[in-house]
């Protein structure tokens, strides 16, 4: 075994032991501990979980075993190990691998702890009232989701005769944001400044946020009378006939979200997609909640569509004739929104923590 | 437990889909030999692939869930030959490989062999950038050669191309735990050659001479040429955002690209550009190079893959417009047609159901059906009603419980 390939496997077994040196410092060596050399993906990974706390001998081997999962750069070689070989991706430096790199190992590792972890089951339905209200909720569907689970549990199930159909919104940035993390739970998709360049670029709202629509949908097949836009949330309760407030989205960072979309894609392989919308909802989900860090916020350069954007929803909306219930500029962002981009970094380090805390018990 | 499998891991545009289809039609015929191909459906061993590999495919994906396993389950079951082949396998990582040949049986008493059909890179590099375009993207052919020439290959279509076309590099993986004579590899004639020989070569690397197959082709892959490339291109920026993979499959991809365009054959062919030649010719020659120095089996002639410069060349990113134009023309009828043909079953479909609705409607307009309604709708309201229908539906012995 050459020099460089016995440093190689020194380092593995340093990082099996917990080390936290990177590769271009360390000096040691030791014999194959394997088939074959982890790629460097795998290693830079281990190495950031060693220096983030004390990852267990099981999750150690998962990473050392772990492939990235999806399209992307292959696993790569360590530079250093052997003389460079003309085929094949070029050797790296672990240290100087993008975060993404790194988190593409993680994600495909957290998707397999979800499908261990299963999903709580759903909460059950209360007794149906019989003086209920009919109606039902659409709109914006972080809203109406939490809400018309509450309602269900309180004994209040969406529909009956003749319900009123209550749209649910908020101001269009945040609209667009809970859109994008609805998608994110649901089905993956893309990272948040693509996703609402894309739609920018077209002059399009995307549908999960365009009130106008589920309105207008509504409206033919129940009648205009039936529809009202919800704009304060403070009203629903009344509206839908209980006392108590009804409880509001979960808030999640916009790193957290990000991360929520990267293990979607592969938990799609593992698991069928309305078990995949449960496991993200259900069990990652509330595993999230503290994470701290502000909420997806629109870009700067798209300030200006947002609002001629929400100018012209609110405008559609009068001009239907819908009555709205709480004030219709609410839909106009009035300031800069509070909110960023997903940071890779950020991601990384959500994911590195959900790893110690659940990759050792499998 | 079989006692050999022979996995075919690529490379794509080598025939492998009409392998995949003769040997799917054919399974019969093969287990009548004892030779197992563990497919109930055309696609089974790209979903077993796609598993193996954790690959979003288009939301493909979602029907993939578990099928390797299930795929290496029926191998395990087999006892005599079995063969698995999907093209994607290619790009495998060490570690997909690894638990890709153990769950086949490797190391527990079965033989395994690795198969890797390959073709010059003259002609693989315009192939795959058609691929590319045939599977929704909208790169140019210089912006996706630049990509593919970087040394860093980091991008997506860089680190997907050359996962799938490196011979050594996918030989390294696939066979660094497996002596050479186990690792075949099945040599792409050129073009214009006897039509048949490919075949030859798998039949005899698959060990399938003699046996009374069907070989008339279902599927295949065509190749489309240069105005027609550019035209799905077009389509691509135009439509992708609107249209979803699993419409963008059976419409652009097969209507469009498989069975219309592809038939235009008279059409400039997808070719290397000329100052390109070079490098290529030096990457084709390192390969030929390694595997020599390997001593890998190889069946057919391994100076077939030094393909020769192009003698001509158009260049898909400014096609004859005229060119294009026609083969829209053509689109447009092939879409035509097939909303007619969509339109007539929508007529159909609604000439049957009103008639189901009109069946159904003069049930309902019966007095004794009216009368029951009534009276069930009546008993409905109250507690004392309710019961009272659930003891008749009980002693009537069958459910006819509301929906």
């Amino acid at each position: 075994m050459a020099d460089g390939e016995r440093r190689a496997w020194g380092w593995v077994a340093a990082l099996r032991a917990g080390a936290t040196t990177p590769w271009r410092e360390f000096t040691g060596t030791a014999e194959r501990g394997g088939r074959y050399l982890p790629g460097a993906q795998q290693l830079e990974l281990l190495r950031r979980l060693n220096l983030a706390g004390r990852p267990g001998p099981t999750l150690v081997e998962r990473v050392l075993t772990a492939s990235a999962p999806g399209r992307g750069r292959p696993d790569l070689e360590l530079v250093g190990v052997a003389d460079e070989s003309p085929f094949g991706p070029r050797p790296v430096d672990p240290a100087t691998l993008p975060d993404a790199e790194l988190i593409r190992v993680a994600t495909g590792l957290i998707a397999e702890d979800l499908v261990a972890a299963g999903a709580p089951p759903p909460p059950p339905a209360g007794r149906p009232r019989p003086w209920r209200r009919a109606y039902r909720l659409v709109g914006d569907p972080w809203l109406a989701d939490p809400a018309r689970a509450e309602l269900r549990r309180r004994g209040r199930p969406p529909g009956g005769r003749r319900p009123t159909i209550y749209v649910l919104g908020t101001d269009l940035a945040t609209l667009l944001a809970h859109a994008w993390t609805t998608r994110a739970f649901d089905e993956g998709g893309g990272p948040w400044p693509d996703w609402l360049g894309g739609f920018v670029g077209h002059d399009r709202v995307p549908p999960r946020a365009d009130l106008t629509r589920f309105a207008r949908t509504w409206a033919e097949r129940v009648g205009r009378s039936r529809v009202q836009v919800v704009l304060d949330p403070d009203r629903l309760p009344a509206l839908v006939g209980v006392r108590r407030p009804l409880p509001g989205p979960p808030a999640y960072s916009a790193d957290a979200i990000d991360l929520v979309r990267r293990v979607s894609a592969p938990l799609g392989l593992l698991v069928l997609p309305e078990e995949r919308t449960r496991l993200l909802r259900e069990t990652l989900g509330p595993r999230l909640a503290d994470a701290a860090g502000p909420p997806p916020g629109v870009p700067p350069q798209h300030a200006d569509w947002v609002v001629q954007r929400a100018v012209r929803m609110r405008d559609e909306l009068l001009g239907a004739g819908y009555a709205v219930h709480g004030d219709p500029d609410a839909l106009v962002p009035d300031a800069p929104a509070e909110g960023t981009t997903p940071d890779d970094a950020g991601v990384l380090s959500l994911a590195v923590r959900l790893l110690l805390e659940d990759g050792d018990r499998r | 437990m079989s006692s050999r499998v022979l996995l075919h891991v690529g490379t794509p545009k080598t025939g492998t889909s009409y392998l995949q289809d003769v040997l799917f039609r054919n399974r019969r015929v093969l287990a009548n030999a004892d030779i197992c191909y563990p497919a109930d459906r055309f696609d089974e061993h790209f979903l077993a692939a796609l598993d193996l590999m954790r690959m979003p495919w288009g939301g493909l994906e979602a029907e993939a869930v578990g099928a390797w396993d299930r795929l290496a389950a029926r191998v395990r079951e087999h006892r005599h030959t079995s063969i698995v082949s999907h093209e994607i396998l290619a790009t495998a990582s060490r570690s997909q490989v690894g638990r890709a040949l153990e769950s086949l049986g490797h190391g527990d008493g079965t033989e395994i062999h690795i198969v890797l059909s390959v073709r010059d890179l003259v002609r693989q590099i315009p192939a795959e950038w058609q691929e590319n375009v045939k599977h929704r993207s909208g790169i140019g052919y210089r912006a996706f050669l630049d990509q593919i020439k970087d040394p860093e290959r980091e991008s997506r279509i860089a680190s997907w191309f050359w996962g799938v076309q490196e011979i050594p590099d996918i030989l390294d993986r696939w066979g660094h735990d497996l002596p050479p004579e186990r690792i075949h590899l099945v040599t792409v004639p050129p073009s214009g050659g006897a039509p048949e020989l490919l075949w030859k070569r798998f039949s005899q690397v698959f060990g399938l001479d003699g046996l009374d197959l069907d070989l008339e082709a279902e599927r295949a892959n065509p190749s489309l040429g240069v105005p027609e490339t550019a035209l799905i291109r077009r389509i691509n920026r135009a439509a992708n955002r609107e249209l979803a993979p699993a419409d963008y499959r059976p419409l652009v991809r097969e209507l469009l690209a498989h069975q219309t365009l592809s038939r235009r054959r008279s059409s400039p062919r997808l070719a290397l550009p000329p100052e390109d030649y070079p490098w290529v010719q030096r990457l084709q020659q390192a390969y030929v190079d390694a595997v020599t120095e390997r001593g890998y089996d190889v069946v057919g002639d391994l100076n077939e893959l030094l393909g020769p410069q192009p003698t001509t060349w158009h260049d898909p990113d400014r096609p004859g417009e005229r060119q294009v134009a026609n083969a829209a023309v053509d689109a447009i009828k092939a879409l035509l047609l097939e909303s007619a043909r969509l339109r007539h079953d929508e007529q159909r479909l609604e000439a049957e159901l009103a008639e189901t609705r009109a069946a159904l409607e003069r049930s309902y307009l019966r007095p004794t059906y009216r009368f029951r309604e009534k009276t069930v709708r009546r008993l409905q309201r109250s507690r004392v009603g309710r019961g009272l229908l659930k003891a008749y539906r009980l002693a009537r012995g069958r459910s006819s419980r509301s929906a």
